[in-house]
C-alpha cells in the first residue's frame, strides 16, 4: 500500500472501545476537530498517528469523559501500530561530517577539527542522523580532501616538524594611535578594559610568533590581575587574521579563556590548534570599566610563552595505531627555542649603523620590533646636522627586495619621515646615483613597504631622510621600524618516522587492520582485494610503504562501507557495535567493542554493559554536544544576534559559556541517572562568574565551570530557564512567547504541532508595542481556529516572559530608544523601561502565576517528559522517529518502573531497544 | 619543485561547473571551439566614485560627466542612475560582500550570503574553457565579490604573476597528475569494491546512490585531467613593473589579465574586486590614502585628490575598454562578445550610502543608451537578473530582483 498502511482486522476489542468513548464527537455526524474514526475503522487511509498520541499520552478522550480501561486502551494503540506496520525507512544513512571527522580523527590517531571544510548538508532536518539526507558530489569531494589533508596530518611526507619554543611580550594593536586600553607596566603590558562586547573590532596581537606550520601549539601566559575587585578578570585568547584599524576586521576565533584571580604572576596554558597566517591576540574582561588615560587596572601580561608544534608522545600516536604492528625507524625529535624577537636583517647576520642618535633613542629601538620605541637623530647637546641616513649591512648577500619601513607612534609628530631616498653600496663607501626614491605616510602606524626596483644582494643599504616633519624648523629624523625584505629560510628542521618494511604482506596487514576498525567487522581478504590492490599499486610505483597505505586509507575513509554506515557487517554483533560507536561516541568501534562482536556477543546484558562503557567513557561527551546541539537547537546559538542597544551587557564571552552550562547539566544527569523531571527544574545548574552575573548569583568566582545549588526563589535549574535555551528561542531583539512556547511544546512537552494556516499573518514581537502584544496573542483565544492548538502553545510563552532575549530576569520589558550613530557603544543601552511583564496563564485548565508555577505544572506529568525525551533520543540514534509500535514500547517501559524514567536508564533502554533485533 | 597544495586543487575542483555531465558525453575530446563565445566580467570599485564626477550633469548625455566624457567607447556604454541594494542602511563596507549577491545586513554577525551573480553564470557559461571563472582583487584578503552556493567566500587572487602563471605559466604538471591519478586510483578500486557488493546483493539503493555521486566526482577529475593534457595558451607576458605608481599599475595589469584571459578562452566569467584601504598611493598628481580620501567629507582640498585616484582608475578602465574593442572577433570586436559591469557597493561612499550606485554596462552587444535614469529606486538586482536571462539562465529571480525590467536594449 502506498501510505504505508496495511490492512489490518480490527479486533473487537479495540473497535468496542473506539466505538464506546470516542465516537460521542468523532462519528461521522459530528466529526468533531474534522475527525471521523467511523472511516478509521472502515478501512480507509487515514494517518493514525495522532489518534495514537493522544489516547497513548491521555490527552484524549478528554478528562471530564469518559475513560477506557488499560486493556481497552492498549487494544486499540496495538491495532493503531500494527496498522501503521515498519514505515519504510532507508536502510542505510550517511555518515555526518560530525561523525566523520571524529572516526577519522579515532582511526589515526589524530585530533583535528576539519568539520568546517566539509559543507553542512542537514538542510532543514532536525538530526545530522536523518535518513533523508543523500550524499552528494559536494560531500564526497570534501571527504576525499578531507581524508588527504588527515592523512597527510598523521603521516606527513616530509617527517614532524622540530618543536620551537617563542618567547615575546611584545604587543601590537589594530589600532595603535588610540593606545587607550593598554600601556607598557612592568615588564610587559597592563591591559584594561578592552571592548571585548564587540572584540573582533578592536585586537591587541602579540607579536613575535606566527605559527610556521599547522599543528597543536600550548601557549602560556605568564599574567597577574591587577585590581582590588574581588572577582577575577578573564583574558580571553583568540587566534585570527592580524588586521589594521576597524574597516576590515578580520574575525578572531576564541581559543581559551584564563580566569585571573591573584595579584601574583600566575603561568596558565591554553593548547590550540594554529594554521600559519593566524596571530594570536588577547582581550581583558571584566564586568568593571577600567578604561581612563593611563589605566592602573587590568590584566598584567608579563610575556607569552609558545612551544609547538607539539606531539602528544614520540613516535606520534598515528604511527602507534596504524603501523604498531610493522617495524619502525624513529628519529630523534628535534627541538629548537626562539628567544625574542628577532628583525630579517638579524635573521641574515646584517647590522645597522646610523648617522647619529640621541641617548635613549638609540639604533637599537628600531630593531626591537616595535613602533613605540624609535630612533632618532641627536639633538641634545646640539642638533646633528643633515643628512640623516641609516646604513643596513648584508655581509652574507642575502637577495634583498625592499624595506619596511614604520613611523614612530605617540609623538607629536617631529621629526617623522616624509620622503626618502635608497643607494647600494659594495664598501659602504662609494655609492654611486640613488636607485629609488619616494614618499612615506606619517599617519599610519602599520608597515609601509618599500619596493626596490629590483632585488640586491649588494652588501650595504642606505636609507637616507630627505624629508621629514619639522616643527620647530629644526632638522631631525625619527623612525620606528625599519627591518629588510627578503625570504628567511626559517625551516627549522623535522624528524622522520620510518617503517621499515616493503612486503607486499605487511602492507596487506596494515590496511586489514585499517578497514576492519574504519568497517566494523573482519571483512575476508578477498572482500578487502580493491583496497589492498590500490595500496600495492602505490609500493609497485615505487612509492614509499607510507604513501602506499596511506592510499590504501584513503579508499577506505571514502568507501561507501564507511560513509554510508553502518556497514555490511558479518554479523549481528558487528551492526550494533557499529551503531553504538557511531551514536555514542560519533566514531567507529574500538577493540572491546571488536572483540566482542567477533564472537557475536554483544546481545542482552554484555549489550547492556556496553551502553554504560561507552556512556563513563570522555568520548559520550561527543554525543551528549551533538545531541544537545540538535535536539535544543543550540547550533542555532550564534545565529542569534542580540541587540546591545537593549542588552549591552551581552557579550562573547557569555555566548562562549551558555552552551557549556546546558552541556555539563545534560552530562551530569545522565552520568547521576537523574530523573527526567530535572530536565524541567531542579535546585542546581553548572556556572561560572560569567554565568552566575548573568543570573544574578552572588558569590561565584573564576571561570571554570562547577554546580552551583540555588535557593528556592532562583528560577533557574532545568533546561528551560537556562540562558542559552532562552536565547536560542529569540531573535535577539525581543521575545516571542508563540516562538517560545512552540519551542517547549516540541522539544520538552512533546505536543506535535502542525504548521499555522497559511491565511493567518504572522505576529512580529515587538515590546515598543508591549501594551498590546499580549493582547494582540490573547486574539488566539477569539478564534476557535488559532485556539485548538495555540492554548497548548503560548502559556508556556507567558511563563517564560520573564526572561528577557538573553535570558536575563526581567520585571518590566524594555523599549528600543533611537539614537544616533552606528557604532555607539554604550553600557547602559539605549531603552526606557515599558510596562510590567505578565507571566500568568492557563494550560489544560490549570492555572499558574509565574514560571514556578508553570515548573510544576510540567513536572506533575514527568512521564510525558520522559516519553518525549525517549522519542527524541530515538530519532538522533536512528535518524528517523520511531513507529508507533516503537512509541508504545517506550510508553511502556516508561510505565512499567518508576526507575524507568531516570535518564541513564532511559538512553540505555533507547539504545539497547534501537540495535535489538526487533529493530533490525 | 613545491610540492603541490591538495586544498588549492579543490577549491578549484569544488568551482567547476556542473555542465561537466557535457564534457563526459564528448568523452573529453578537444572542447568544441564556438564561434565568439560570449563573456562577462564584473568590475566592483568598492569605495564608489564621487557622484558629482561620475553621472553625466545633462540626463541622457554623457559628454556631461567629468569622469566619462574622455572614454573612447562611450557609444558602447549605458550608464544607469538610480539603482540600489535594498537592506544595507547601516552596513560599512562589508557591503562589498553583497554587491554581486543582493543579500541584506551583510555586517549582521549572524550573516549568511548567498550565491553570487558570477557563480550562477559561471555554472552556465564556465564548462567549456579551463577556468569555469576567475576572480581577482588587489590585495589578499580572503574573500571579494564571488560566493559559492553556500554563501562561502570563494577567495579572489591577487598576485598578478601568480594568476599569469596559473593561466599560462607552466606548472608541475607531475605533481598535480600524479594527484588526480590517485584519486582515480582511489575511486577505481572503490568501484571494483560496489561490485562486490553488488554481486553480494547487500542493499542495492545504497550502492546505487553511492555510484551516482562518485560517478560526478570521477567527471570532475576527468575536467581537471583533460585541461592538464591540453596545453595553456602562450602569450608573452605584458604586465607592468612601474613602481612609481604601483597601485595603478596593479588596476591596469588585473585588466590586461583579464583581457588576455577572455582573448585565449581561458575562462568566460571574470569578477575584479577594486580597493585599497591600507595607506598612501600614488597616482599621477596625488599621494594619499585612498580609503582616508573616499571619506571626503565634501571638503574641496580632499576631492581634489579623491578625484585623482578616480580619474586614474578611470583611466585604466578605458584602456582595457578600447583594447577589447580592438580586438577583432567573428561578428564584431572582443568587447561585443564581452558584457561589462562596472558598479560599486557604495553610491556615496564618503557617508556609506547605498542608492544611487554607480553602475555602467558597456560592451556585450547591446543597443547602448549612453545614460539611463530610473524614475524610481531600482533593486540593481533586477539589472542582474536581467543580465542572466541575457547569458541564457532562465530564471524567475535573482537577490532583491523585482523583475526583468529590460533595461538593456537590442
Amino acid at each position: 500500500m502506498a501510505s504505508g498502511l496495511s490492512a489490518v482486522e480490527v479486533p473487537e476489542e479495540a473497535a468496542d472501545a473506539l466505538k464506546h468513548y470516542c465516537f460521542g464527537c468523532h462519528d461521522s455526524a459530528t466529526r468533531k476537530g474534522g475527525l471521523d474514526m467511523e472511516e478509521l475503522l472502515g478501512g480507509e487511509e487515514i494517518d493514525g498517528t495522532l489518534i495514537f498520541e493522544n489516547l497513548l499520552t491521555g490527552k484524549m478522550p478528554p478528562a471530564q469523559k469518559d475513560q477506557p480501561d488499560p486493556e481497552e486502551k492498549r487494544a486499540v494503540l496495538a491495532w493503531l501500530a500494527k496498522r501503521q506496520g515498519g514505515v519504510a525507512q532507508k536502510p542505510f544513512r550517511r555518515i555526518s561530517r560530525h561523525e566523520f571527522v571524529h572516526s577519522a580523527n579515532d582511526l589515526l590517531g589524530t585530533n583535528l577539527d576539519l568539520t568546517d571544510w566539509i559543507p553542512e548538508d542537514r538542510g532543514s532536518n532536525d538530526f545530522d542522523s536523518d535518513r533523508k539526507i543523500q550524499l552528494s558530489r559536494q560531500m564526497l569531494g570534501s571527504y576525499f580532501s578531507v581524508a588527504d589533508e588527515m592523512l597527510d596530518f598523521a603521516f606527513p611526507d616530509g617527517g614532524f616538524p622540530a618543536e620551537r619554543t617563542w618567547v615575546t611580550n611584545k604587543v601590537r594593536d589594530s589600532h595603535e594611535t588610540y593606545r587607550i586600553y593598554h600601556r607598557p607596566y612592568r615588564e610587559g603590558t597592563l591591559f584594561s578594559w578592552t571592548r571585548a562586547n564587540n572584540g573582533n573590532s578592536y585586537s591587541f596581537f602579540y607579536e613575535g610568533f606566527s605559527p610556521p606550520v599547522a599543528g597543536w601549539y600550548e601557549l602560556t601566559f605568564d599574567a597577574a590581575k591587577v585590581s582590588g575587585i574581588a572577582e577575577d578578570m578573564s583574558l580571553q585568547v583568540h587566534a585570527g587574521k592580524y588586521y589594521y584599524a576597524d574597516d576590515r576586521p578580520q574575525p578572531q576565533r576564541l581559543l581559551g579563556v584564563i580566569s585571573l584571580g591573584s595579584p601574583e604572576l600566575e603561568s596558565n596554558t591554553i593548547r590550540a590548534f594554529l594554521r600559519p597566517g593566524e596571530s594570536i591576540s588577547v582581550h581583558c574582561f571584566s564586568r568593571h570599566n577600567f578604561r581612563s588615560k593611563s589605566p592602573k587596572e587590568g590584566i598584567y601580561i608579563k610575556q607569552l610563552k609558545v612551544r609547538g608544534p607539539v606531539l602528544d608522545s614520540w613516535p606520534p600516536t598515528s604511527y602507534r595505531t596504524v603501523f604498531g604492528d610493522q617495524p619502525m625507524k624513529v628519529a630523534s625529535r628535534k627541538s629548537r627555542k626562539v628567544e625574542g624577537f628577532q628583525t630579517n636583517l638579524q635573521k641574515i647576520g646584517g647590522r645597522v649603523t646610523v648617522s647619529s642618535f640621541e641617548k635613549g633613542m638609540e639604533k637599537e629601538r628600531m630593531q626591537d620590533g616595535s613602533n613605540l620605541t624609535f630612533w632618532h637623530t641627536r639633538f641634545n647637546p646640539t642638533v646633528a646636522k643633515p643628512p640623516h641616513y641609516v646604513t643596513l649591512e648584508n655581509p652574507g648577500g642575502a637577495e634583498i627586495e625592499g624595506l619596511s619601513f614604520a613611523t614612530w607612534q605617540g609623538g607629536n609628530g617631529n621629526g617623522l619621515v616624509k620622503a626618502y631616498e635608497i643607494y647600494v653600496s659594495d664598501d659602504g663607501e662609494s655609492w654611486g646615483k640613488k636607485i629609488m626614491a619616494g614618499g612615506l605616510d606619517v599617519r599610519l602606524a602599520n608597515e609601509q613597504p618599500i619596493v626596490f626596483p629590483r632585488g640586491t644582494s649588494r652588501r650595504f643599504i642606505k636609507f637616507l631622510v630627505t624629508d621629514a616633519v619639522s616643527l620647530d624648523g629644526k632638522s631631525i629624523a625619527s623612525i620606528g621600524k625599519l627591518d629588510v625584505i627578503t625570504t628567511v629560510d626559517n625551516s627549522p628542521g623535522t624528524s622522520g618516522v620510518t617503517v621499515t618494511t616493503r612486503a607486499p604482506e605487511d602492507l596487506k596487514q596494515v590496511i586489514r587492520g585499517f578497514a576492519e576498525r574504519a568497517f566494523s567487522f573482519k571483512p575476508r581478504d578477498a572482500e578487502l582485494a580493491p583496497y589492498y590492490k590500490v595500496a600495492l599499486g602505490g609500493l609497485e610505483q615505487g612509492g614509499d610503504f607510507v604513501q602506499a597505505a596511506k592510499l590504501g586509507m584513503k579508499a577506505v575513509l571514502c568507501s561507501p562501507r564507511f560513509l554510508l554506515a553502518p556497514g555490511e557487517h558479518g554479523n549481528r554483533s558487528y551492526a550494533r557495535a557499529a551503531g553504538l560507536a557511531r551514536i555514542l561516541w560519533l566514531a567507529t568501534p574500538d577493540r572491546g567493542l571488536l572483540t566482542l562482536a567477533a564472537s557475536d556477543g554483544l546481545r542482552g546484558d554484555a549489550l547492556r554493559r556496553q551502553i554504560r562503557r561507552m556512556l563513563e567513557d570522555a568520548r559520550s561527551l561527543r554525543m551528549i554536544r551533538s545531541f544537545s546541539d540538535q535536539w535544543l537547537n543550540l547550533r542555532s546559538l550564534d545565529k542569534v544576534t542580540p541587540s546591545l542597544k537593549l542588552y549591552p551587557l551581552h557579550d562573547d564571552l557569555l555566548n562562549h559559556y551558555l552552551p557549556l552550562e546546558t552541556r555539563s547539566y545534560l552530562h551530569h544527569l545522565l552520568k547521576e541517572n537523574l530523573p527526567a523531571a530535572t530536565l524541567v527544574d531542579s535546585d542546581f545548574s553548572f556556572l561560572n562568574q560569567r554565568l552566575a552575573r548573568h543570573y544574578g548569583i552572588e558569590g561565584v568566582i573564576g571561570q571554570e565551570m562547577r554546580r552551583v545549588s540555588f535557593p528556592p526563589e532562583v528560577p533557574r535549574g532545568g533546561l528551560l530557564t537556562m540562558g542559552s535555551v532562552l536565547k536560542v528561542t529569540t531573535d535577539g531583539f525581543d521575545t516571542s512567547p508563540i516562538l517560545r512556547g512552540a519551542w517547549i511544546s516540541r522539544n520538552i512537552v512533546g505536543t506535535p504541532l502542525s504548521p499555522p494556516p497559511e491565511s493567518v499573518p504572522a505576529l512580529e514581537p515587538e515590546h515598543g508595542h508591549a501594551e498590546t502584544l499580549r493582547e494582540q496573542i490573547e486574539q488566539h483565544k477569539e478564534n476557535k481556529t488559532c485556539y485548538a492548538c495555540h492554548k497548548s502553545i503560548d502559556p508556556y510563552g507567558f511563563a517564560l516572559e520573564s526572561f528577557d532575549a538573553v535570558g536575563e530576569w526581567r520585571e518590566k520589558y524594555k523599549i528600543r530608544q533611537p539614537h544616533r550613530g552606528t557604532f555607539q557603544y554604550r553600557p547602559g543601552g539605549y531603552f526606557k523601561m515599558g510596562r510590567e511583564v505578565d507571566s500568568s496563564g492557563e494550560i489544560g485548565g490549570d492555572k499558574f502565576g509565574d514560571i514556578f508555577g508553570l515548573k510544576k505544572l510540567l513536572l506533575a506529568n514527568e512521564l510525558k517528559i520522559a516519553y518525549n525525551f525517549a522519542r527524541k533520543y530515538f530519532e538522533y540514534a536512528n535518524g528517523h522517529e520511531p513507529t508507533l509500535a516503537q512509541r508504545l514500547h517506550l510508553w511502556e517501559f516508561l510505565g512499567r518502573a518508576p526507575g524507568n524514567r531516570r535518564l541513564k536508564t532511559l538512553v540505555t533502554e533507547v539504545i539497547h531497544y534501537s540495535l535489538s533485533e526487533a529493530n533490525e | 619543485m613545491s610540492r603541490y597544495r591538495r586544498r588549492e586543487f579543490l577549491k578549484f575542483g569544488a568551482a567547476l561547473p556542473l555542465a561537466l555531465q557535457s564534457l563526459e558525453l564528448r568523452g573529453a575530446t578537444e572542447p568544441v571551439a564556438k564561434a565568439s563565445p560570449r563573456r562577462i566580467i564584473f568590475i566592483c570599485n568598492s569605495l564608489g566614485f564621487y557622484e558629482p564626477n561620475f553621472f553625466p550633469a545633462r540626463r541622457g548625455d554623457i559628454e556631461t560627466s567629468p569622469y566619462l566624457k574622455d572614454l573612447e567607447v562611450r557609444e558602447k556604454m549605458t550608464v544607469f542612475q538610480n539603482l540600489f541594494h535594498p537592506g544595507m542602511d547601516t552596513s560599512n563596507h562589508d557591503s562589498e560582500k553583497s554587491f554581486l549577491t543582493g543579500a541584506p545586513s551583510p555586517e549582521a554577525t549572524n550573516f549568511t550570503n548567498t550565491i553570487s551573480l558570477d557563480q550562477v553564470l559561471a555554472r552556465e557559461m564556465g564548462g567549456d574553457t579551463r577556468f569555469p571563472f576567475l576572480s581577482f582583487s588587489i590585495y589578499d584578503r580572503g574573500w571579494g565579490c564571488s560566493w559559492n552556493s553556500r554563501g562561502v567566500a570563494i577567495p579572489p587572487m591577487h598576485d598578478e604573476q601568480e594568476i599569469f602563471d596559473r593561466l599560462f605559466g607552466e606548472e608541475d604538471l607531475t605533481a598535480r597528475r600524479r594527484q588526480i591519478e590517485d584519486d582515480q586510483r582511489v575511486v577505481r578500486s572503490l568501484y571494483r569494491d560496489m561490485e562486490q557488493l553488488q554481486k553480494r546483493s547487500v542493499d542495492s539503493s545504497k550502492i546505487e546512490s553511492y555510484r551516482a555521486v562518485i560517478a560526478e566526482l570521477e567527471a570532475q577529475l576527468r575536467h581537471e585531467e583533460f585541461w592538464l593534457r591540453t596545453k595553456k595558451p602562450e602569450v608573452p607576458n605584458t604586465l607592468s613593473a612601474d613602481q612609481e605608481f604601483a597601485f595603478s599599475a596593479k588596476v591596469g595589469n588585473l585588466f590586461e589579465l583579464a583581457k588576455l584571459a577572455f582573448q585565449t578562452d581561458s575562462t568566460r566569467v571574470i569578477t575584479v574586486s577594486l580597493d585599497w584601504i591600507y595607506g598612501a598611493i600614488s597616482v599621477p598628481g596625488a599621494t594619499g590614502g585612498w580609503h582616508t580620501l573616499s571619506h571626503h567629507g565634501g571638503r574641496a582640498d580632499v576631492l581634489q585628490k579623491l578625484g585623482r585616484v578616480e580619474i586614474d582608475i578611470v583611466k585604466r578602465l578605458n584602456e582595457f575598454l578600447s583594447e577589447l574593442d580592438m580586438i577583432e572577433e567573428d561578428g564584431g570586436t572582443l568587447l561585443d562578445h564581452t558584457t561589462v559591469m562596472v558598479g560599486s557597493n557604495f553610491g556615496d561612499a564618503s557617508n556609506h550610502t547605498h542608492n544611487n550606485l554607480p553602475t555602467i554596462v558597456a560592451g556585450g552587444g547591446y543597443r547602448h543608451q549612453a545614460h539611463t535614469v530610473l524614475d524610481h529606486p531600482t533593486p540593481l538586482c533586477s539589472l542582474y537578473l536581467e543580465l542572466l536571462h541575457r547569458h541564457g539562465v532562465d530564471v524567475a529571480g535573482f537577490g532583491t530582483s523585482q523583475g526583468d525590467l529590460s533595461l538593456l536594449k537590442g
